[in-house]
């Protein structure tokens, strides 16, 4: 059970608000106040004129550019940019990827708007020509035989 | 049942990166903060440091953040208190500026006769909680502004519920003792 000069101490810790109270003496200490008890009540009446002095301590009013400091000083995702995007290309492996597909694309540029070589009829074969048609059939008549 | 911890959901949301969640706990715990240090500090520019360190804190922490361990609000203020503490410590061990200029954490905006008279009584009551040993302020700005629980108070300041009813007990006698007695200013850390 809760005594009058429990409830002082209270008091004179916490404060007139008994929901800042120990949740435990809660209870009782309403029981007490229920009751009529002078020193409770005295008690809880000095309390509360202290109360209402700490909450005359004004704060100022929220600094907004403090506030949009701190918020811009969180890592937060941001939409991907063209070169975050493309960021893969520029390491070593994407460099020597894009030199070489590069180099492969000039070498197929170059073959293409060079002249293309005069042939000389007598040099290349002819499928007409029957010399050599003979030496394929001389080779293949030799294995043969093996 | 254990009490959920309200800032979880939030801080994971932060840890996947999220804007919107970091505007949220700015919203929610800024003004927290600053009431936090700006009353152990007496001072609003390093109430505002106090603050933003708190908050590079915050941001490496939320990826990380496993809930069960602490409340995120208790965590909060061990980390902001620690950070006043080290100011309260430099301000003792930098030598006495008599012109030093003051910040004062109240609001200064002008304003009507009513609210001149709100303004004169915030200034003298800021003087009086500056003039309350250091240890003494915190028990009560931790537990009367910040509402924190007895508990969760002494688990802070690292004492029993016994002391941290000392400390308040001697904190509010200090208070109405002053405030009956002396006008004018102090400044925490700065007793002479």
């Amino acid at each position: 059970m809760m005594t009058p000069e429990r409830f002082a101490h209270l008091a004179e810790a916490y404060g007139a608000d008994l929901r800042r109270w120990p949740t435990a003496e809660q209870p009782e200490a309403h029981a007490l106040l229920r009751s009529g008890d002078a020193t409770a009540l005295d008690a809880l009446q000095q309390a509360r004129q202290l109360d209402s002095l700490l909450d005359s301590h004004q704060l100022a009013p929220l600094d907004l550019d403090l506030a949009r400091r701190i918020r811009l000083s969180a890592p937060v995702a941001r939409p991907a940019s063209f070169w975050t995007r493309y960021a893969g290309w520029l390491s070593p492996a994407g460099v020597i990827g894009v030199g070489i597909a590069g180099v492969a694309v000039g070498m197929l540029v170059a073959s293409l708007s060079l002249p293309a070589p005069r042939l000389i009829p007598d040099v290349l074969p002819s499928v007409f020509d029957q010399g050599d048609a003979e030496i394929v059939f001389t080779v293949n008549a030799e294995e043969a035989e093996q | 049942m254990k009490e959920t911890d309200p800032d979880v959901e939030l801080l994971a949301r932060i840890g996947h990166q999220d804007p919107a969640a970091v505007n949220e706990m700015v919203s929610r715990k800024l003004p927290r903060l600053l009431a936090l240090a700006g009353r152990i500090l007496g001072d609003a520019d390093e109430a505002r440091d106090v603050a933003q360190e708190t908050f590079l804190r915050i941001w490496r922490q939320a990826a990380n953040w496993r809930s069960g361990e602490a409340r995120f609000d208790t965590w909060m203020h061990r980390v902001a208190l620690n950070l006043c503490r080290d100011h309260l410590r430099r301000r003792k061990e930098r030598p006495l500026n008599e012109n030093e200029d003051i910040n004062e954490v109240v609001d200064s905006t002008p304003a009507p006769d009513e609210q001149l008279e709100a303004a004169a009584r915030s200034e003298q009551m800021a003087a009086a909680l500056a003039s309350l040993p250091d240890r003494q302020r915190e028990a009560i700005v931790l537990q009367y502004y910040q509402e924190l629980s007895n508990i969760e108070a002494a688990a802070l300041m690292n004492i029993s519920v016994e002391a941290l009813e000392s400390l308040l007990s001697r904190a509010r006698r200090n208070l109405r003792s002053y405030l009956a007695e002396t006008p004018g200013h102090a400044r925490p850390g700065r007793e002479t």
